[in-house]
């Protein structure tokens, strides 16, 4: 059985690589689909750890919930009202130019080799559209909580 | 007959990703002429691959053996056609064409249960509704998208299959006279394409020479990227049973979408009770 020794380990040493993460994606200006999708994956993983930690508080270390408590200070005030619309907002940019160039780029004859190359273009936009879907639930659930 | 030929193709198919090396989005064959494993007239299959030719989402083309049959393979793009629908969100569904050989076949079995008339809905380019017509069926094909009607009316100079750029939950089918009709509806159950079934279903159901002589065709997949329908059918038990219709046969046939996957669509053909 995991003490709460354990426990609280785990949950620092994930708060630490979301801290890591946090910390890149402030001073990124460029951050790809996966560093993107990593962050979201472990802000709702501590997040959800803190949620279910919280809920046997009574059972739980004074020193741990001390640590839940500033984890989720750092989510709100780092992640959820800076991080995260300055990441949605790129996306919704980065979305808008690629569909620009791709509809300014849909006239005339191409090639084999150039319909194929615009292929991934398209690939492309549709795996940003599927990171902005995946953004904007995150958005629904801060909205919901 | 018609259900090993279905069999065929999908076994080619499979035999198909295995030998294509290119790089295409789309990429279908046609077999080159009538051979033991697909006994279609010539001059159907002649209208097929002309349906093609003249396609322009298909860019190239070249012939190819596979397996013992010789076929046409036919690489195409439907970006421009994606990039359109989702600007406009006029579709539920984005354009994803069935192979022109699983919608010849399909009409095929619509033709086969005595349907005279066969209702393409969401029908991308139209190629349903042009197969129906090869085989000598009456066809309408109803699309929203304006582009994709645009492109379906360069491809009716040899077979008109009658293009209309509309919304089919509120279309007048009456103006259609229609006798003995099969809707094919376009796009999954999970992927809007209930919503559009059901639109449908509820125009049908209102016109009285049409509740009890109309066919269903809905395109169905098992797929565990989606969600199951509770009474199965490939999602669509659920509105069958609902809208009282009568499950007549299940037929797996390919479609772009499938090429990568080991399933093919499940085209689900139902009647009115």
């Amino acid at each position: 059985m995991t003490s709460s020794e354990d426990i609280s380990q785990i949950f620092d040493s994930e708060s630490k690589k979301l801290q890591n993460l946090i910390d890149t994606a402030n001073s990124k200006t460029d951050m790809n689909i996966h560093e993107i999708v990593e962050t979201y994956y472990q802000v709702m993983n501590v997040s959800s750890m803190a949620t279910m930690l919280k809920e046997q508080a009574d059972s739980e270390p004074k020193s741990l919930l001390s640590k839940i408590q500033e984890t989720e200070k750092m989510i709100s005030e780092k992640f959820d009202s800076i991080i995260h619309p300055k990441i949605l907002a790129k996306i919704s940019l980065s979305i808008q130019e690629m569909t620009k160039n791709l509809q300014s780029g849909n006239s005339g004859k191409k090639s084999k080799e150039q319909i194929e190359s615009d292929a991934k273009l398209f690939e492309e936009l549709r795996q940003t559209m599927s990171t902005k879907e995946f953004v904007e639930q995150y958005e629904n659930g801060i909205s919901h909580d | 007959m018609i259900s090993d030929i279905a069999k065929n193709l999908v076994k080619l198919k499979k035999e198909f990703v295995k030998v294509y090396d290119g790089n295409s989005q789309i990429q279908e064959f046609i077999p080159k002429s009538k051979s033991e494993l697909f006994p279609i007239e010539e001059s159907h299959l002649d209208l097929l691959h002309e349906f093609a030719t003249t396609n322009p989402i298909y860019y190239n083309s070249f012939e190819k053996k596979i397996g013992s049959v010789d076929c046409i393979v036919y690489e195409g793009d439907i970006n421009k056609y994606w990039l359109n629908s989702i600007q406009h969100g006029s579709s539920k569904a984005p354009f994803s064409p069935t192979w022109i050989m699983s919608g010849y076949i399909g009409a095929m079995f619509a033709k086969e249960l005595g349907y005279s008339e066969v209702i393409d809905i969401g029908s991308g380019d139209g190629r349903i509704a042009y197969c129906a017509k090869v085989l000598g069926m009456e066809s309408h094909s109803l699309e929203i998208d304006d582009l994709l009607v645009e492109l379906q009316n360069l491809l009716t100079s040899k077979l008109n299959f009658n293009p209309h750029c509309t919304d089919a939950v509120t279309f007048d089918y009456p103006s259609l006279n229609l006798s003995r009709p099969i809707f094919f509806i376009g796009g999954l159950a999970q992927m809007g394409g209930t919503f559009l079934a059901t639109g449908v279903l509820d125009k049908i159901n209102s016109i009285s020479n049409l509740k009890q002589n109309s066919g269903w065709v809905f395109a169905g997949t098992l797929s565990k990227k989606y969600s199951p329908d509770p009474k199965n059918e490939a999602g669509w038990g659920t509105l069958i049973e609902k809208n009282n219709l009568k499950y007549i046969q299940n037929i797996s046939l390919p479609a772009a979408w499938t090429f990568h996957e080991s399933d093919e669509v499940q085209y689900i053909f139902a009647e009115s009770r």
